[in-house]
């Protein structure tokens, strides 16, 4: 299953995405999508060192599915969490 | 009403300098954030689904207008220009940046208040009936006794750390306004010999994955012992309550695992050991509070002012709306005036900041400087001359805080929900919106009469679905928000927990099924003046499931039928 490494911003709470830079992007569509194992590994040792520089809190990997090629969260939770805003 | 002194500001003003100290070490990275989060929640800063959230302590809902207008700054400068008004009579601010946190909690501290005990498993904000001190039906002013129990609970050592949260909540009303029989302590003020006024106390209530109605603990405390004898049940709990499932936590996991009696027998044995004179409240202590609650000295009138009635009579939304939201009070010529945050479509609970201003303006002008919020996610004006009503009326209108629908179906309480908090498993806000819209026709939503209507996005219940005559849960089917209807409960002295109806709805479909609810309540009803909840208690689940399930099945026969069509 593809996934994306999300987190909040340390300072401010923002939510973000981890892309293939390894950088914290706001938009989804910029996130980096992990489909291998491999992949997944290598997000993860870059989330970690962002938290350990202070960066980043909360951070965790929540599935996609890729419809025409972008990542489109698989919860509800995750859809809302990415429009950074309520549905209301 | 009670007025901050010097060593209330000093402690709340060294508080916020320790926080700010530890967001700047949480920022330099000398804290971790599993160091962090401890001490953040003990200034009630979570971190929710878009961003930090800060829940700010309302010490049983009484507020004055500059710290109403203090709360409104607040939420201008360092939030969205919003604030959401909680089932605990406090306030969330739902987009706090942590750097900001320590000069939020400054501006709080200026107007003397804080975010403390809003989180954690300690004595949380005492609650207490939003119409306390002026209500028509009241023996004693509670309040006096919830200050006492914030002075007393403020960081108490033996008690912030207790297996898990601790709520308390009071009346000294006839009816119970503060759903006492839910709380982890329910404390009514009753008449004893004499005429004295004690404490009949109620233990292990509370709602989330397991309800329950507190059970009455002792009939009658004197009212000098209520320290020592609250004292003893929180030993007891601190030593016996469970801390090894969080699930299994509460007072009222013990008190049903343990039976009342043997509760009660442990509780009278610690209570015997305790050194009551170090305990209670000395009685020059308690004379102090009781004086910063000296009644508002008001000047008694008819009970009936010709113009308010003129007006009346001639404009029928004014007149609904003194019908449905001005309750009696106990001096003749003044009005409690409830001022809903239940606009149909709009978020329960929420009031922006200009609303605040406006609410804390019409509390200087005619309120006596003096604001409360309900549970149920209002605010309250609690001393308004019958003669000043069309002014605050109009003025309300003005601020689009006329909404008369005070206990009515649209008045409905409603957790954050899906749509702000990490817990939920669906939202709550969108379903208050629509059921609320469904309903907005005002004449209509009088005509069904008194109903409480509940939602909560989860199982922890913080938007009181157990109790509501209607509750709607929020829950994760297979990755899909579905809502599960209950019905009967009941907050105030007819306490019940509602009774699931059958299987959950979608969000499409649960407008329709309340609805459906409520043609078959009409339908029911022995009379125009049945309430919904004296109807379900005579009739029983039978023809509303009947009902429900009924139309429900019919619709979905119509589905699969039509999906059948467009495959032929």
């Amino acid at each position: 299953m593809p996934a994306v490494v999300t987190a909040n911003v340390l300072h401010t709470g923002t939510v973000v995405y981890l892309d293939r830079h390894g950088r914290w992007v706001e938009a989804l569509d910029q996130a980096a999508i992990a489909e291998t194992a491999a992949c997944r590994a290598s997000l993860d040792g870059l989330a970690a060192a962002a938290v350990a520089r202070n960066e980043v809190t909360s951070v965790y990997a929540f599935d996609v599915n890729l419809e025409g090629g972008r990542p489109v969260p698989r919860s509800v939770r995750e859809k809302i969490r990415a429009a950074h805003a309520p549905t209301v | 009403m009670y007025r901050y002194d010097e060593i209330d500001f000093a402690f709340v003003g060294e508080r916020a300098l320790q926080f700010r100290d530890q967001v700047r070490r949480r920022l330099s990275g000398e804290l971790t954030e599993d160091q962090f989060k401890p001490l953040r929640l003990q200034n009630g800063l979570y971190l929710q689904l878009h961003a930090y959230m800060l829940r700010i302590a309302i010490p049983y809902g009484v507020l004055s207008a500059r710290q109403l207008r203090g709360l409104a700054q607040i939420a201008r400068r360092w939030d969205k220009g919003l604030g959401h008004f909680t089932t605990r009579q406090n306030l969330q601010l739902n987009w706090i940046r942590l750097q900001d946190a320590p000069d939020i909690l400054d501006a709080l501290a200026e107007v003397g208040m804080h975010a403390i005990q809003t989180s954690g498993n300690c004595i949380r904000n005492v609650t207490t009936d939003p119409y306390a001190g002026v209500a028509a039906d009241e023996i004693e002013d509670p309040r006096i006794w919830a200050e006492v129990l914030r002075q007393w609970s403020t960081v108490h050592p033996e008690f912030t750390f207790l297996p898990r949260k601790f709520k308390i909540a009071i009346t000294g009303a006839a009816d119970d306004r503060a759903a006492t029989l839910f709380h982890d302590i329910g404390l009514k003020i009753v008449r004893g010999r004499g005429g004295r006024t004690g404490f009949r106390v109620l233990v292990g209530g509370g709602q989330g994955r397991t309800p329950y109605i507190a059970q009455q603990i002792a009939d009658f405390v004197p009212h000098e012992h209520l320290l020592s004898y609250l004292e003893a049940i929180l030993r007891v709990y601190n030593l016996h309550g469970r801390r090894d499932n969080i699930y299994k936590a509460r007072i009222k996991i013990l008190v049903n695992a343990l039976g009342i009696e043997e509760m009660r027998r442990q509780v009278d044995a610690e209570w015997a050991l305790i050194d009551k004179t170090a305990t209670d409240l000395p009685p020059h202590e308690l004379e102090r509070i009781r004086a910063r609650f000296a009644p508002v000295p008001l000047t008694a009138a008819p009970a009936r002012n010709s113009d308010i009635e003129a007006r009346r009579r001639s404009d029928t939304a004014f007149d609904r709306w003194v019908r449905n939201n001005t309750f009696p009070h106990r001096v003749p010529g003044h009005a409690i005036v409830n001022i809903s945050l239940k606009e149909p479509g709009k978020i329960p609970g929420d009031a922006s900041a200009g609303q605040m201003d406006v609410v804390a303006g019409l509390a200087e002008r005619y309120g006596h400087d003096e604001v409360r919020v309900s549970y149920q996610q209002n605010l309250v004006l609690p001393d308004i001359a019958l003669a000043d009503l069309a002014d605050v009326y109009d003025a309300l209108v003005a601020a689009g805080l006329h909404t008369a629908n005070t206990e009515l179906i649209t008045d409905i309480i409603a957790c954050p929900g899906l749509d702000y908090c990490n817990l939920a498993n669906a939202r709550s806000i969108p379903i208050a919106q629509a059921i609320a819209s469904r309903f907005a026709d005002p004449a209509r939503a009088e005509q069904i009469g008194p109903l409480r209507l509940n939602i909560s996005g989860c199982i922890n219940a913080c938007g009181h679905h157990h109790v509501g005559n209607i509750g709607i849960l929020g829950v994760d089917k297979k990755g899909t928000e579905h809502y599960q209807i209950t019905l009967g409960g009941s907050p105030g002295s007819d306490a019940g927990i509602g009774d699931i109806l059958g299987p959950s709805f979608p969000a499409e479909e649960i407008v329709d099924a309340i609805e459906t609810i409520i043609e078959t309540y009409l339908a029911l009803r022995a009379s125009d003046t049945e309430r919904f909840i004296e109807t379900y208690r005579r009739t029983g689940k039978a023809p509303f499931r009947d009902a429900l399930y009924g139309t429900a099945g019919r619709q979905a026969r119509a589905t699969v039928e039509k999906l059948e069509n467009a495959n032929a």
